[in-house]
């Protein structure tokens, strides 16, 4: 057979392995509209927050956010192939999930959350943590560098005026909610219209 | 010339080797995300399915799910140990071809 096989069809016969591997593997690009929806919850919930001072502010937003991610995830769970990979980052973010929505539900309801930059620093530190541990899974630097930007936030939070922390957080929430977001959606796009057809 | 291997022609036609190699990365896929991400057409994909379930380097599974039929396929450890020579051989003649 390899009489009639050229070295520049062996090359492509390689390029094609590997990029149906990467293709398989690819998680979380296609989720880029889920970074976009929350963060559109968070700056949701802090209007919300600001405007009425609501204890409820931020746990019902959360809520509102996860019924509708559940329903749009499900649609979209059932087309894709299970993987380990696939299921050790999905943990991590429903583990994520679970975590603040019970944390920041108990401080409101106990009346603790009155202190604005120890919620922003914990909000951000716990984002920085899915969104570090997913990038190293996936060995994704964008998502890395997302991680890194929200332990910053953490640590700036923590420091400074009410208004200037405030501008921090929006600024970590725009970064890695919405632009990362966006990014993740054009990326899953420019690479469905790369591939090309392998029938044959 | 003699001392070069085969590429096994099971695994090199070009959808077979796109759908071995997706479903070397995955636990198992359904048929609609192979069709997917390779862009075959039903008939083709079915075929080419076929061809590798045939050869062993493939299983089929099909349930209902909400009463819909799923069709699911997974790479057999023969499936899997095909693949790997078949790159193996791939890079033994690329190098070959380099060297020449």
């Amino acid at each position: 057979m390899q009489d009639h096989t050229t070295e520049q069809e062996l090359r492509d016969r390689l390029s094609l392995i590997e990029n149906m591997i990467a293709e398989g593997r690819r998680h979380t690009e296609s989720w880029g509209w889920m970074f976009v929806l929350w963060g559109i919850a968070y700056y949701l919930a802090i209007a919300w927050s600001a405007w009425s001072h609501s204890a409820w502010a931020w746990p019902a937003t959360i809520l509102i956010a996860v019924i509708v991610t559940v329903i749009l995830a499900s649609s979209r769970v059932g087309k894709r192939p299970g993987t380990t990979l696939g299921r050790a980052v999905g943990s991590i973010w429903i583990a994520l999930g679970i975590s603040m929505f019970l944390l920041f539900l108990a401080l409101g309801l106990s009346g603790r959350l009155t202190d604005q930059h120890l919620f922003m620093a914990v909000v951000s530190a716990l984002l920085g943590m899915a969104n570090g541990a997913s990038g190293l899974l996936l060995r994704w630097k964008v998502q890395f560098a997302s991680a890194v930007v929200w332990w910053v936030a953490a640590a700036s939070t923590c420091f400074g005026t009410n208004s200037q922390s405030t501008i921090v957080f929006l600024a970590a929430i725009f970064l890695c909610q919405i632009a990362f977001g966006i990014y993740g959606m054009v990326a899953d796009a420019k690479g469905r219209e790369l591939r090309g057809s392998v029938n044959g | 010339m003699a001392d070069l291997p085969e590429l096994n022609p099971v695994v090199h036609g070009r959808l077979r080797l796109a759908l071995l190699s997706l479903l070397s990365g995955v636990e198992e896929a359904e048929f609609t995300w192979l069709r997917a991400k390779t862009d075959a057409t039903d008939g083709n994909l079915g075929a080419q399915l076929l061809k590798l379930e045939e050869a062993g380097y493939v299983v089929v599974k099909k349930k209902f799910v909400l009463r819909k039929p799923q069709t699911l396929y997974r790479i057999t450890t023969t499936g899997r140990q095909a693949l790997t020579a078949y790159v193996q051989a791939l890079k033994q003649l690329l190098g070959h071809a380099i060297d020449t």
